[in-house]
């Protein structure tokens, strides 16, 4: 909410400074956003005097006038239409600089002395007017400060409000909270206004059908008003709290709703058919045209305000266009009414449609407010408008509103708090908001909030009150007892920082992506099955673009997102991985998903540049698969198998695999499928991956700890074996037949040679294995090992088909 | 004859010093103490000489001869110890082998620093589902169906009943559905909210925290964040509680810290106001106990919630929350 401070200052005294009560508030709760400085730049504009008005000899549309300075005659040329000699008006003199950053300086226009410039209302930024020249009271001395003279030193206060303070979405609001912090009295205007003519009973009729959603209805009548502007301070007051200005009785409306939080609604009472109100609910289907020219069609929810015929306006949002005030107006019809909070906002949302109105009632009017701000119209109407106020007003309101009655705890709330306020402090405190108090008794207060704070109805809501009017900073600080959690930590997090430590040991770099993606991205991964879970689609009913649609059932979509984003930046070297949840849809919007947390890792571009000690070389299946391994093997996980499996579209088919515990896959790794980077639109060969299931790893990790081995105490026996084979024939199998037939004194195998070139064909490669052997219970003889190492040999010749290296 | 040898000992010795190599060192060896060296010369002749000189002159030839050995020696260790320093220098100022180091994502390691704090003050971690019912979203948070409330968080919904979560809140009730006080647990996570612009992301991060036991007071909820704020962003950081509204607290407040960026004079990052606001908190609103069976007369607590991106975007200086989710190398590459 946006409000002059000087509007303010009508309801309370405030003899701090802006700043100052920009801080009182904003430590009240009503965070104050911005102060801006209001009429305080206008400078050298003086008040003067218009003397006479002559046509230029030299333009149609320009003028020249005699103006009187308050010491000499000057002439300034000036083309607005509404220049009547005798007026007093502002006139920038020449060397003043205009709140919009505008110079004024003397200077010929046509050929004729101009010495300085009459102003408009927006030209001083007062107003948004610009349909003429400001008109200044005639009282005024020629010569004077337009500033001074006309006390427009000002300031806007930007408020934000939170949705528990409907009361404070007003001037008299927030002049309450100011009165409630600086100890001062607030002073509401009195109501005093003149009737005449006919009752407004005889002239029309209200009937309230839906008494739940209209709990109260009042209006009341104006007749033969003369529609036009409203006066100046009415207009700037708008203005600043950005509302534009019409004519003076919709103006009115819209002022009071702003002084009293009340939304007020004008009808053109001749064309209310028969007379008569009627609120009722709207049918189903039913169209309705509000005054902003929108046909609309409402719901049997919606309230309607109904004459005798027809809806005349959605109650509590907007008015209809059929019984909107136009400049044929004559007769108003003022509606003051209580609408059911929750009724407004359905139909409000249903429509989309939010309006000033709307955002007070569904937060909730004081419905003892409602006669108030009736009645306020009225008066403003009878002193701006020439209109003659039709005696007394309706007002239906079968049952009237009883506040709740709340005991407070003096200890309990002190306690609660952590402070030691006595109970007549509390008193004052809630006196100050202007509750029923009763004095303390047996450690308690009996408490009546006013009708306006519909927030307070509990005695938790009290003793918020109480801590904000001692002031959140003095209470005093102190620490609640400390327990130490029993439990260990999340598996999930552990797994976590220790998988992100081995990554970024490995050159790694995080990333994190939106958990949504678009469709497209998951089509484009070529993925046809609807069953397979990278399908089982979450889709937002309300996204904000259709690329963060769906909920990402792969992390891969994103990583390959990023490495476009960077390839095309020109960062062709990169290792990257995410680790983050994916979501597969169960199969019914209206349960949650399953959320999988997956890790993901890519490599693309050089291993390592050049540097002086290394050639630099591009990475490939070797460098992702050891990535993996590391991995897996600093979580100590025992039986892990590469499994050359059929990969899917994503990735390519002959340098891919299938990562797996025992017989349970935790992931894929290999490279991706030239045609999905392609279809990516990513400018490079080849990227490598790795997806792994982390909730599959945590359940093979569950529970596991280190256990310490005993060293071995008798030496080992290395021995080699090479052997050339097929080239499709994989190495290890080879490790388990050595094993196998090894039996328990192989300790362990490694592969450390691997030769592929001219000298054997294109279709062999020779392989070369070290065998550690190793008894637990002695010192292996030579003559012990070389038997069993023959035997192994023959049989890895025999089941491979290869022959003996010389190696 | 004596002058001469004299002066030929200087001159030898001066140029030994002189001498950086061996094959220079051997040419001065055959120079001097060669078969036909300026040295030996003179000892093959002293036949030649006078008798009573031939003692004096032997003596000192023989004298000169073993000097200049003996420095042929030193300075022959003198090269080669010289030659040693310059095959076996290393330039120490060259790169060494690098395997390059990964970077972690600043979010991931603020969250950290965040739960780091909290869990030494003796909160544990929980995490909960990104997609979660509404019930627990709002309504079991005392936001009712049909209420403005709702409105301060714009909403992504899968269905009427299932929404991305706008917070870590619902792991509040979700933990006190399944636990008596005492409590005391952080919930950090990804939230979601339908609004994009330069200064919002769809997605970003919190951490919620909530501590539940008997007697707990507003004054812990002020010391428990007033320790968290110090040790994040230093001892002598200001920060101020002001009213402010929550459905599921009550009473609710907003925590500032001192602008890290001006300290409190005013600059852009604070709007010139000297002030940035953390965190929201309060005190656990008794219709939230309500939802989860708890008794409001026996228990009492408070919970709070921090912003991660709003934290790590103050800590390093940050200007556009934007570049967090772009991944962009030239950012990750800065933590």
């Amino acid at each position: 909410m946006r409000l002059s401070l000087n509007w303010l200052k009508e309801y309370v005294n405030i003899d701090v400074s802006a700043d100052e009560l920009s801080r009182l508030l904003t430590m009240a709760g009503l965070e104050v956003e911005e102060v801006t400085p209001v009429g305080q730049d206008v400078r050298m504009v003086i008040v003067a005097k218009i003397l006479a008005v002559d046509k230029h000899p030299e333009a149609d549309r320009l003028f020249v006038c005699r103006m009187d300075n308050g010491r000499d005659e000057v002439p300034v040329v000036c083309g607005a239409p509404n220049l009547r000699p005798g007026d007093m008006v502002p006139l920038a003199l020449p060397g003043a600089v205009l709140p919009n950053k505008m110079k004024v300086k003397e200077s010929r226009i046509r050929g004729e002395l101009s010495s300085g410039m009459l102003l408009a209302e927006d030209e001083l930024c007062l107003t948004d007017d610009h349909s003429g020249i400001m008109i200044l009271p005639d009282n005024l001395e020629p010569g004077t400060e337009l500033s001074s003279a006309m006390t427009i030193d000002d300031y806007a206060f930007d408020i934000s409000l939170t949705p528990n303070r409907p009361d404070c979405a007003s001037v008299i609001g927030i002049a309450r909270e100011i009165a409630a912090v600086t100890g001062q009295k607030i002073r509401i205007p009195e109501i005093e206004y003149k009737e005449e003519g006919p009752p407004i009973t005889d002239l029309a009729k209200v009937d309230v059908k839906d008494g739940s959603g209209c709990p109260r209805y009042a209006a009341g009548m104006i007749q033969d008003v003369v529609l036009g502007p409203s006066p100046f301070w009415m207009r700037y007051r708008l203005f600043v709290s950005n509302v534009r200005a019409i004519n003076n009785i919709v103006d009115i409306s819209n002022y009071v709703l702003l002084e009293t939080g009340q939304p007020l609604h004008t009808f053109d009472y001749d064309q209310i058919k028969d007379h008569r109100i009627i609120v009722s609910r709207a049918k189903n289907h039913e169209s309705f045209t509000t005054l902003d020219g929108q046909e609309r069609t409402l719901n049997d929810e919606h309230l309607m305000i109904c004459d005798g015929e027809r809806p005349v306006a959605l109650a509590g949002i907007m008015g209809g266009i059929n019984s909107e005030i136009s400049d044929n107006s004559k007769n108003i019809l003022i509606e003051s009414a209580f609408f059911n909070p929750v009724t407004i906002r359905r139909g409000s949302k249903a429509l989309g449609l939010q309006t000033e109105a709307s955002y007070h009632f569904e937060r909730g009017v004081d419905i003892e407010g409602v006669i108030y701000a009736l009645k306020r119209a009225l008066m403003l109407s009878y002193q701006l408008s020439e209109g003659k106020i039709n005696k007394g007003i309706i007002d239906i309101y079968p049952e009237p509103y009883t506040p709740p009655v709340i005991d407070l705890r003096i200890e309990k709330t002190n306690k609660f708090l952590g402070t030691s306020i006595t109970g007549d402090k509390m008193v004052s405190y809630l006196r100050s908001l202007e509750m029923k108090v009763s004095d303390p008794e047996n450690g308690r207060i009996q408490v009546i909030p006013p009708t306006y704070r519909v927030d307070i109805e509990r005695e938790v809501d009290l003793m918020e009150e109480i801590a904000r009017l001692e002031g959140y900073d003095n209470i005093e600080i102190t620490y609640p007892p400390v327990r130490p959690s029993e439990e260990k930590e999340l598996p999930s997090l552990t797994l976590k920082n220790r998988i992100c430590e081995i990554l970024t040991g490995l050159g790694f770099s995080e990333i994190i992506t939106y958990s949504f993606i678009s469709p497209e991205s998951i089509d484009k991964l070529g993925v046809e099955e609807d069953s397979s879970p990278i399908r089982s689609i979450v889709t937002l009913k309300n996204p904000l673009t259709i690329e963060q649609s769906i909920m990402r059932t792969s992390l891969l979509p994103g990583m390959l997102r990023v490495i476009r984003e960077n390839t095309a930046r020109g960062e062709m070297d990169l290792k990257l991985f995410e680790w983050g949840k994916i979501f597969i849809n169960k199969g019914s919007d209206q349960d949650l998903p399953i959320e999988k947390l997956s890790l993901i890792g890519a490599m693309t571009g050089l291993y390592q540049e050049k540097t002086w000690y290394n050639d630099a070389r591009t990475v490939d299946f070797y460098d992702i698969k050891a990535s993996v391994e590391v991995i897996l093997e600093a979580l100590s996980l025992k039986n892990v198998i590469f499994e050359r499996t059929e990969p899917g579209p994503v990735l390519h088919a002959l340098e891919s695999c299938t990562i797996k515990i025992d017989n349970t896959n935790i992931g894929t790794l290999g490279k991706v499928n030239p045609k999905v980077i392609k279809g990516y639109d990513i400018k490079t060969d080849s990227i490598l991956i790795f997806e792994l299931d982390v909730d599959e790893i945590l359940e093979n990790t569950a529970g596991y700890s280190a256990k310490f081995e005993q060293f071995a105490k008798f030496p080992a026996v290395l021995r080699d074996l090479s052997i050339i084979i097929d080239r499709n024939i994989d190495s290890s199998p080879i490790i388990d037949i050595i094993k196998k037939s090894g039996g328990d004194l192989v300790e362990s195998v490694n592969i450390f040679d691997l030769y592929e070139g001219e000298k054997l064909g294109s279709s062999k490669k020779a392989v070369s294995f070290r065998v550690c052997y190793r008894s637990k219970d002695g010192t292996l003889e030579g003559n012990q090992v070389n038997k069993i190492h023959e035997r192994v040999i023959e049989k890895v010749r025999a089941e491979t088909g290869g022959t003996l290296s010389e190696g | 004859m004596e002058d001469q040898l004299l002066s030929l000992k200087k001159n030898a010795l001066d140029e030994l010093e002189s001498i950086k190599d061996k094959k220079d060192l051997e040419a001065f060896r055959i120079k001097y103490l060669g078969k036909k060296g300026k040295v030996t010369s003179i000892l093959k002749g002293l036949g030649d000489l006078p008798s009573d000189k031939k003692p004096i002159i032997g003596k000192l030839a023989n004298q000169i001869k073993s000097e200049l050995s003996e420095e042929m020696d030193n300075a022959e260790n003198r090269i080669r110890a010289n030659k040693m320093k310059i095959d076996q220098t290393l330039d120490i100022t060259l790169p060494g082998r690098r395997a390059l180091r990964g970077h972690l994502h600043p979010i991931n390691l603020v969250n950290r620093e965040i739960c780091d704090i909290l869990v030494r003050m003796g909160y544990r971690i929980v995490k909960g589902p990104n997609v979660e019912f509404d019930y627990y979203n709002f309504e079991a948070l005392n936001f009712p169906k049909d209420h403005p409330a709702r409105d301060m968080q714009d909403t992504f919904y899968v269905s009427d009943k299932v929404v991305l979560r706008t917070h870590t809140s619902p792991m509040q009730v979700r933990v006190m559905e399944q636990k008596r006080p005492p409590v005391a647990i952080i919930a950090p996570g990804k939230v979601y909210r339908s609004d994009s612009d330069v200064s919002h992301t769809p997605m970003f991060h919190q951490v919620e925290g909530l501590l539940v036991d008997k007697g707990i007071t507003f004054g812990d909820l002020k010391g428990t964040l007033t320790s968290f704020v110090h040790q994040m962003f230093g001892p002598r950081t200001a920060l101020r509680f002001r009213p402010s509204f929550f459905p599921f607290t009550e009473p609710s407040a907003e925590v500032d810290i001192q602008c890290v960026m001006c300290h409190g004079k005013g600059c852009r990052t604070c709007s010139n106001s000297g002030w940035l606001e953390i965190l929201g908190a309060g005190m656990v609103d008794p219709a939230v106990y309500g939802f989860v069976n708890y008794d409001p007369e026996i228990y009492s607590g408070f919970a709070f919630g921090v912003g991660i991106e709003r934290t790590a975007m103050l800590k390093y200086g940050i200007d556009d929350i934007q570049l967090f989710f772009r991944n962009d190398m030239r950012f990750l590459r800065q933590f």
